[in-house]
């Protein structure tokens, strides 16, 4: 029993004195570390390049001890107004020189370095109050300021050129180069063009029109004259109502937009002298209905019901009233033909008409319908355009994969900034 | 006569299209000016062109009314309809509400000219479904991918529909809004892009075929 005792006591003193052993002194508690000062160091202001004379740009060294929840704030000023405005606020972690939105030629930012865009006139409106903008950063947290720069001024200036557009530049000087390529090769020898079905399809309508003695209703959409794709309606209106002229047949142009029409008018009236029938022409086949879009599309609908014409054409820019339109058109029993570039209206057109030409379908068709080579040497130019996109969809798909996968991600970004708008 | 009817156009047209084209690379405030002078001007001659718009329409239906052609009766409503208008915007000064209080011409447009807008936009949905009815009519496989695709749509975009989907595919592991995203995201995007690739090279050509004097049809030929 006393054996026992000792050997309990034995083992009970080693445990004990192990653990004296074993525990180390806590050490006295440390003093946090002051944060290290908030601190702007070389702040420039230099006038944005590429702009109107209406921005700077502010650069200063990124500070890597900037606690999350520091906020930069930059504040400008006018040597004539006078007084400090808050120009922009935003975390110390964003707006560094790579943040900055030009591409790799025209800008050469960098990650160590803050570079924020501002744009006067989001301070002081459209019309700025100087020449001469002071601007100083200071840096915040809760709210309360830690670090201020000193004011440093410039005097910003409209550029003459925008090198960052010049991607786009270089895009359509290669693209005039082949329009001018293609042009001098139509006029030597003629080049082949595949066929539209819904333009062939323009014949038949008016065709159809002339035997059952109806007339053909030729709807130009509510685009201004300024829109390509009432442009390219005023193109195929010329060529309908030729042909409708050579057949003696009907046709009648209710329009949207007073400036169309005016244009249309003498399309029309061109057309028929062509075709040698002015006597033929007649001043109301064009006519002003609304400058209202459902206005316009009730009376044309209305139109549609009463005369139940044999052709429908909806060539041009189309909203809403495009269904409104196009189902009265196919209710009254009429052969139909679209044309949009309004993408979002296209399946309506599609579900609808008889024969639909898709946006490009739709510039094209001037040409294809009056088969004169200058004219068509542009839809080569299309098509070499659209060529040129695949293989660039191709190759720029190719170089972003692999960029993705070896970690190119300069690469990358340089090769998306060359298909970019900017 | 050349140089009046041809020439000189084609030249307006040749310098303005440049200088427009010019002003997208020219950041300067000469180009910002120069295009807001453009822009002024287009407002300018839209103004002008609406009262020959004015004039035609008023020709065109007090013709109709004096030969007594077919549905000449609509057109008196063209003439109550401007009055109903232009009328009350007179004697309210142009304005919608005073104190408050609906003008004539407030009134007119509010319970005039916005329920007729409203109602010719209502139409719209009925006129939808009679679309929606065509389009389903399988007529080609392109007709039968767009049904199947509709159908999906349709089918997600409906509590019933989704119960149906859970029931019949649910098997699959793929919730109906996870193939619409799919449908929406990959397939449609990719036409539209495709549309929009098209669009944008066949604007480009057009209009150096209007600025280089290629296309001058709008003005009549030789």
């Amino acid at each position: 029993m006393i054996k026992h005792k000792a050997l309990l006591t034995l083992f009970l003193s080693l445990f004990a004195v192990s653990g004296l052993f074993a525990a180390k002194p806590v050490p006295p508690a440390k003093k946090a570390a002051p944060p290290a000062p908030a601190v702007i160091t070389g702040l420039t202001a230099v006038d944005m390049p590429y702009d109107a004379g209406n921005a700077a740009i502010l650069k200063w060294a990124v500070n890597p001890a900037d606690a999350a929840d520091t906020f930069y704030v930059v504040y400008v000023s006018s040597l004539e107004a006078g007084g400090w405005l808050e120009a922009d606020r935003f975390v110390s972690s964003a707006k560094t020189g790579k943040d900055v939105e030009l591409p790799f030629w025209a800008w050469d930012g960098s990650s160590l370095e803050h570079a924020v865009k501002v744009e006067l006139n989001n301070t002081y409106g459209d019309t700025l109050p100087g020449s001469v903008f002071q601007f100083k950063v200071a840096a915040e947290k809760n709210k309360q300021v830690i670090a201020e720069s000193m004011p440093v001024s410039v005097t910003p200036v409209g550029n003459w050129f925008r090198l960052d557009r010049m991607n786009n530049l270089v895009l359509l000087i290669t693209i005039i180069v082949i329009f001018f390529w293609a042009v001098s090769h139509a006029k030597r020898k003629g080049l082949f063009i595949r066929r539209i079905a819904g333009l062939d399809a323009i014949d038949e309508a008016i065709g159809r029109a002339t035997e059952m003695g109806k007339p053909i209703f030729y709807v130009p959409g509510i685009g201004s004259m300024s829109s390509i794709s009432t442009i390219a309606s005023a193109f195929i209106l010329g060529e309908v109502s030729k042909k409708v002229a050579q057949y003696d047949s009907q046709i009648k142009v209710p329009h949207y937009d007073p400036v169309v029409m005016t244009v249309c008018k003498e399309v029309v009236k061109q057309s028929y002298m062509e075709a040698g029938r002015p006597d033929s022409y007649r001043e109301d086949i064009n006519q002003f209905v609304s400058a209202d879009q459902f206005s316009y599309a009730a009376s044309v609908d209305g139109m549609i019901s009463r005369e139940k014409p044999a052709a429908c054409f909806y060539m041009g820019y189309f909203m809403a009233e495009s269904l409104l339109l196009a189902e009265v058109g196919a209710t009254s029993g009429a052969i139909q033909i679209a044309g949009t570039d309004v993408e979002h209206q296209l399946p309506f057109f599609f579900t609808a008409c008889d024969y639909t030409l898709i946006g490009e379908e739709l510039y094209a068709a001037g040409a294809y319908l009056s088969r004169e080579p200058m004219l068509v040497s542009a839809l080569k130019v299309q098509d070499f355009g659209k060529l040129f996109v695949m293989i660039s969809v191709f190759f720029g798909m190719i170089c972003v994969v692999l960029g993705a996968k070896f970690g190119w991600s300069a690469f990358v970004s340089s090769v998306l900034n060359l298909f970019q708008n900017f | 006569m050349k140089l009046i009817k041809k020439q000189i156009p084609l030249a307006i047209v040749f310098i303005t299209g440049v200088l427009t084209l010019i002003s997208y690379y020219v950041p300067h405030k000469v180009s910002v000016d120069y295009i807001e002078t453009m822009n002024k001007w287009e407002n300018i001659v839209v103004a002008f062109a609406f009262l020959l718009g004015l004039i035609s329409l008023f020709f065109s239906h007090y013709h109709k009314i004096t030969r007594k052609a077919d549905g000449w009766g609509y057109s008196i409503f063209v003439f109550i309809g401007f009055l109903a208008m232009v009328v009350p915007s007179y004697t309210s000064h142009g304005k919608q509400m005073v104190d408050g209080m609906l003008t004539p011409l407030g009134w007119s447009y509010k319970y005039i000219y916005t329920a007729l807008s409203g109602t010719m936009f209502a139409v719209l949905a009925f006129y939808i479904v009679s679309t929606a009815y065509r389009s389903f009519r399988i007529k080609s496989a392109q007709a039968f991918v767009l049904f199947v695709a509709a159908f999906i749509l349709i089918l997600g975009k409906v509590p019933l529909g989704q119960i149906i989907w859970d029931y019949a595919l649910g098997w699959t592991g793929q919730g109906v809004s996870a193939v619409i995203e799919w449908i929406m995201q990959v397939p449609a995007v990719a036409g539209k892009r495709g549309i929009m690739i098209g669009i944008s090279i066949g604007a480009i050509v057009t209009s150096l075929k209007i600025i280089f004097g290629i296309e001058k049809q709008y003005m009549g030929k030789d």
